[in-house]
């Protein structure tokens, strides 16, 4: 099933629905731009990453997930979901724990890459995260916000438009099911 | 003059079959509802992409204190809070030293909307089984008193099945089954070869898999295989009252909604015996109205309807409406869910599912059927599902760059999620009462629930904890982890409420000493007063009830229309 097929018909039923009136809305809100979750939402709640935490944030997730042939978690608009939730949904305790992480993992870097995180080549950065990562889930207790902080990242990127759609494979409306197809004609998994 | 042939309290699940029977019999039905009217194109979600989905679905602090209790049921997240109720507003005690989950949403077609789905007939062996080991009172009906009006509703609401020809769990009219994953069909053929008396089949669903020409006129449509159901489906595909039967009632002419419309009494005329209509309160103005009927059907969810009559006591009728036998709010039952288990299936790994099944497999009970034991009665199904295990379980495992990427879009092994549904019995001392001082914001006092888990359901438990485990291992599957059946107490079990299939404080009998309600789920007292939301319930067998509901009620307003054109009524 190619992807113009998928899309199409996709198309065709966002349509359908939005033949009722109201039903209209439901059908744009599901049709959003691409980079719809990477816009910050309001930001009504407490205070925001600052540019220099956001500068790591994003280092850090594009490092965890890089551009590939497909987007990485910049391209996702991972950063401004980790915003959102900073801002939004999470309460002081939530903002004290990232800032408190990622001023460790900022010091962490200057000490081991003499230099911000950010500011580092990609390949040194990817150097340096590998071994942190796997000292962090070789090492209980090691820093248990680093694997919160991956796995956010990594929901927020596979959570996405490019995430879902393009890296993995995103079927909303499937029409049937089958229990048992070859896995050579879907070797992605399924986005949800 | 009434004001109405019929006035039906609330409009969910079984509400809704008694409107549309009664309307289609041209009877003129008011359905009260307290909830708000659900309408498709603002209430609904299923079109609602996971990138347009708040904070990665985290349920919120917000949520979290609007909805304690009901934010931890599995069906709550960002695009389905909007159909549970706000805790706060809707507030119920439980009796000391007990725990109990009310789960609920207050709208048009109430947990309709929310339900699991899964409809299983009760049997011969369920509507005997009080009479024969002696727990609460022999039902009043056998099954073949029941299974046309199975026939009849399965038809109309849509159920997806297989016939297997077991006793236990009678064939029902189905619509094709869901497939079983590959994975699935190595466990049913390993499980069956190791006990001959169980059985692994697709589960029964309320999804129409081929809809018939009466359901395509009522606008329904066929299953998308989205498994998306909890937030409302734009294709109608599952049953619930809003697309099926209140769409069949409407179109009769006959039917009056009342949204927004609590119900606090059932008014009754000592003279006459009858009960007259009910007191109203509108949940945002707070007027008060009477609403007359010649008959009145309660359908306001158990424990509600429950506290309704307990709030319609007066002075001919001290311990509530219906309630001469002593029996009205006890016997509180729920089906406790358990025996859970981590494990997968190797090898298929070349092979994978296309598209969301809205369903499982099931297994049918055993325990004390096909296989005794000395220390329990009843048994337990189970529901279950075997997929693939996505990104989400490989997320927060080590890596990081174009490895970890990868890692993340392979699918990963063939995983099981199993869980037992075990049959509580009918026990006079697990009741629901009212609070004798503490009202809600409407004036309706609030209930004290008093529901303890004992013996038997601990021993069944126990039981089906060990046979998860033997039934894994049978297939060839890699446990991760199972309960110790050792260490399972009535206290760390699912907490009563849970399995959200309260029932039974309003019971049919054979006795009005002993019940409160008749073979036709009628009042032995009032005898225009009938009751058919899970209240009824003698037993509750280990089936998800709900498509025995409907079947009771689209019976009592087959005998109570026969009593109104008879004049009887």
């Amino acid at each position: 099933m190619t992807n113009s097929f998928m899309s199409n018909r996709r198309d065709a039923i966002k349509a359908m629905l939005a033949i009722s009136a109201a039903g209209a809305l439901a059908a744009c809100k599901a049709g959003g731009e691409a980079n719809d979750a990477a816009q910050p939402r309001g930001l009504v709640g407490g205070p925001k990453l600052t540019a220099s935490e956001m500068a790591l944030v994003g280092a850090l997730a594009q490092t965890i997930i890089p551009k590939t042939e497909t987007a990485g978690a910049v391209e996702a608009g991972v950063p401004a979901v980790l915003q959102t939730l900073f801002t939004e949904w999470g309460d002081d305790n939530y903002r004290m724990y990232w800032r408190e992480g990622l001023k460790n993992l900022e010091q962490h870097f200057l000490q081991t890459g003499g230099q911000n995180f950010a500011k580092m080549v990609p390949s040194q950065q990817a150097n340096l995260l590998g071994k942190y990562d796997a000292k962090a889930y070789a090492e209980s207790g090691f820093d248990n916000f680093y694997k919160d902080m991956k796995s956010t990242i990594a929901t927020a990127y596979y959570m996405s438009e490019p995430g879902a759609t393009e890296e993995l494979a995103y079927e909303p409306v499937p029409g049937e099911f089958k229990g048992c197809v070859p896995l050579s004609d879907q070797p992605k998994t399924w986005a949800t | 003059m009434a004001d109405f042939d019929v006035i039906v309290v609330g409009s969910g699940m079984s509400g809704g079959w008694v409107a549309k029977e009664l309307c289609e019999r041209g009877f003129k039905v008011a359905v009260i509802e307290r909830g708000r009217q659900i309408t498709p194109e603002k209430d609904y979600t299923d079109m609602v992409d996971p990138w347009d989905t708040p904070n990665l679905d985290r349920t919120s602090d917000e949520d979290k204190a609007k909805h304690p209790i009901q934010h931890t049921v599995y069906a709550f997240n960002q695009n389905t809070k909007q159909y549970w109720v706000d805790d706060n507003k809707h507030p119920y005690e439980v009796a000391d030293g007990t725990s109990y989950g009310w789960l609920r949403g207050y709208q048009t077609g109430g947990r309709s909307i929310m339900w699991g789905r899964q409809s299983y007939r009760m049997s011969e062996i369920d509507f005997e089984a009080n009479k024969k080991d002696g727990h609460g009172v022999d039902w009043p009906v056998r099954y073949k008193d029941i299974e046309p009006w199975y026939d009849k509703v399965e038809y109309f609401a849509g159920i997806s099945g297989s016939e297997e020809g077991l006793d236990i769990l009678p064939d029902g009219v189905f619509q094709p089954p869901h497939e079983l994953t590959c994975a699935e069909l190595e466990f049913k053929a390993r499980v069956e070869a190791k006990f001959p008396g169980r059985k692994v089949i697709p589960g029964r669903v309320a999804n129409l898999t081929k809809p018939t020409p009466e359901q395509i006129a009522l606008g329904r449509g066929q299953c998308q295989a989205r498994d998306l159901c909890y937030r409302g489906c734009s294709f109608g595909a599952y049953f619930n009252s809003n697309v099926a039967t209140l769409p069949a009632a409407k179109r009769t002419g006959n039917l009056t909604m009342i949204t927004d419309t609590a119900v606090l009494k059932v008014d009754h005329d000592m003279e006459t015996g009858r009960a007259t209509g009910v007191q109203t309160i509108n949940v945002n103005t707070k007027e008060k109205k009477t609403i007359t009927a010649r008959v009145v059907f309660l359908n306001a969810s158990t424990i509600a309807t429950t506290m309704i009559l307990l709030n319609s006591a007066h002075e001919g009728a001290p311990n509530g409406l219906a309630n001469s036998s002593g029996q009205l709010g006890k016997n509180l039952m729920d089906h406790v869910a358990g025996a859970g288990a981590a494990a997968t299936m190797p090898g298929f790994e070349d092979k994978y599912h296309y598209g969301k099944r809205p369903n499982g497999f099931y297994i049918p009970r055993f325990r004390n059927h096909t296989e005794e034991s000395t220390d329990s009665v009843r048994g337990y199904g189970y529901q279950g599902r075997i997929y693939r295990e996505t990104w989400q379980s490989n997320v927060g495992q080590s890596g990081i760059g174009e490895d970890y990427k990868d890692a993340n879009r392979k699918p990963g092994p063939w995983s099981v999620g199993i869980v037992a549904f075990c049959e509580i019995l009918p026990d006079e001392r697990n009741t629901v009462t009212l609070h004798p001082t503490k009202k809600d914001e409407w004036g309706m006092p609030i209930p004290v629930i008093n529901q303890k888990h004992r013996e038997n359901e601990v021993a069944l438990m126990k039981h089906a904890t060990r046979d998860t485990k033997a039934m894994l291992e049978a297939a060839g599957m890699i446990v991760h982890y199972t309960d110790n059946p050792d260490d399972i107490t009535a206290e760390n079990m699912s907490a009563p409420g849970r399995g959200i299939h309260e029932m039974g404080t309003a019971r049919m009998g054979r006795d009005p000493k002993t019940s409160v309600l008749n073979q036709w789920n009628q009042s032995w007292d009032v005898e225009n007063l009938f009751i058919t939301d899970g209240s009824f319930m003698t037993s509750g067998g280990c089936q998800n009830p709900s498509i025995t509901y409907m079947a009771f009620s689209a019976r009592a307003a087959d005998y109570a229309a026969k009593l109104m054109e008879s004049g009887k009524l």
